[in-house]
């Protein structure tokens, strides 16, 4: 340690020694310790963009079972990419969505564990961005408007620093929940599940979306179907069509009818089956 | 009135249906069964357009099948019904293909005739199927018709 301090750069960064060139930090002596970090990344994307991937209807698949696949084999090339970082032992890699409807993004926080002499945030940032990276490219086709934000380390454990939290991380943590699996079993909390078939999901190019009822003013299903024309201009033609059928939790329903969180909603056109 | 049990089956497939085997299955082992009516919807090869080549019928899996079985249930509670079975395709179908089943069994014909005909008026407003048709001039969703919806009408002011 104090070796170390003697030969660090001024300035106290630790990839540059006393002459300012790169150098990879010497961890032969540091003991070996668990390590852990967390990180995360944000992309923003239009909210039928949002809809199709939690829908899993997207073209080329599940996009959010491949840009897992992506953040945790990136995780395991970051000292190939991070000129002066360490090659490590991951014994853990983890990323986690957690879609957030009503800023029309998804959260990504990625994981990463080890036994080891040196921290692995880098991994967890570089799992993180690829993961949005990913996304990014899975969706672009339908979007190419969506942006990547965010990107940070929000806990870091073990290793001389002990354990360091962002400041903000128990805010972001909590504001919403995990998708994991299925969309229909995972709603995210005090929302609505909004569906749309026939020719008006071909009309609004939308199948599905989630609402948080705080942004309805009425919870009714005439003030989702407000909330939806304000947001989307371009759909309120076809979503003010006075002939449009509508239901709650798999029931017919008028547009009065009261909605609660959780409930299953859809719209669609007269049926013309038989 | 208080009728004895219908035995109702209801199916949502895409796979085509025997009706001669459907209606076995409703008479095996009794011989209360007075009537039985079916009846069997099929693809025109004309309807909105002419030369129909296909059909794609989509519906909402779930909600579909509670509608079926709701409007089966209001028919067994209207008339004195033994049997009742709904079967409805979905997916790609092509001009002759069978489309629906209803067969209702009962002690006497007017019964059966009659929850027959109700069923189906129901389902055509009711359940949620949307078919597009597929023809040499592009595709169409089929739009409802006010004759159904008329149809269906009539049995809320008779009896």
């Amino acid at each position: 340690m104090t070796d170390q301090a003697q030969t660090q750069h001024p300035s106290g960064l630790t990839h540059l020694d006393a002459q300012g060139n790169a150098s990879m930090v010497d961890v032969t002596d540091k003991a070996v310790t668990f390590r852990e970090a967390r990180a995360e990344a944000y992309v923003q994307m239009q909210a039928h963009t949002l809809a199709q991937i939690l829908n899993g209807g997207h073209k080329k698949g599940d996009v959010l079972a491949v840009a897992r696949i992506a953040g945790i084999q990136a995780a395991k090339k970051t000292s190939d990419l991070i000129p002066l970082c360490h090659p490590l032992l991951l014994t853990k890699v983890a990323v986690e969505f957690y879609p957030e409807p009503a800023h029309n993004r998804i959260r990504i926080e990625a994981l990463c564990k080890l036994s080891g002499q040196t921290g692995v945030e880098m991994e967890a940032l570089t799992a993180a961005s690829v993961t949005a990276l990913t996304l990014f490219d899975m969706c672009k086709a339908v979007d190419k408007t969506m942006v990547i934000s965010g990107i940070q380390v929000l806990e870091k454990k073990g290793g001389r620093s002990g354990h360091w939290q962002h400041p903000h991380t128990e805010a972001v943590a909590s504001t919403s929940a995990a998708y994991t699996t299925a969309p229909a079993t995972d709603a995210p909390a005090n929302s609505i599940q909004v569906r749309f078939f026939a020719q008006l999901k071909e009309q609004l190019g939308c199948e599905q979306q989630w609402i948080e009822l705080s942004q309805l003013e009425a919870h009714t299903l005439d003030g989702v179907l407000q909330h939806l024309q304000q947001q989307q201009p371009d759909w309120q033609a076809a979503l003010a069509a006075n002939n449009l059928l509508m239901s709650i939790n798999q029931n017919m329903v008028k547009r009065q009818a009261r909605v609660t969180a959780g409930d299953e909603v859809a719209f669609f056109p007269p049926v013309t089956g038989g | 009135m208080e009728h004895q049990a219908a035995i109702i089956e209801i199916a949502v497939q895409q796979a085509g249906f025997d009706t001669a085997a459907i209606q076995q299955q409703i008479t095996a082992n009794r011989s209360d069964i007075g009537a039985i009516v079916s009846f069997t919807g099929l693809v025109r090869d004309f309807n909105e357009k002419p030369d129909v080549l296909s059909l794609t019928l989509e519906h909402y899996p779930g909600m579909t099948e509670k509608a079926l079985l709701n409007i089966a249930e209001s028919a067994c509670q209207r008339w004195s019904i033994q049997a009742l079975t709904i079967v409805h395709r979905v997916g790609c179908l092509r001009p002759a293909d069978p489309i629906v089943l209803v067969m209702v069994a009962s002690a006497h014909r007017q019964d059966a005739f009659d929850a027959c005909a109700f069923v189906m008026d129901y389902l055509k407003t009711e359940a949620p199927f949307w078919k597009k048709e597929n023809t040499q001039h592009g595709n169409y969703w089929v739009s409802a018709r006010a004759s159904d919806q008329q149809a269906r009408t009539r049995w809320e002011h008779s009896k």
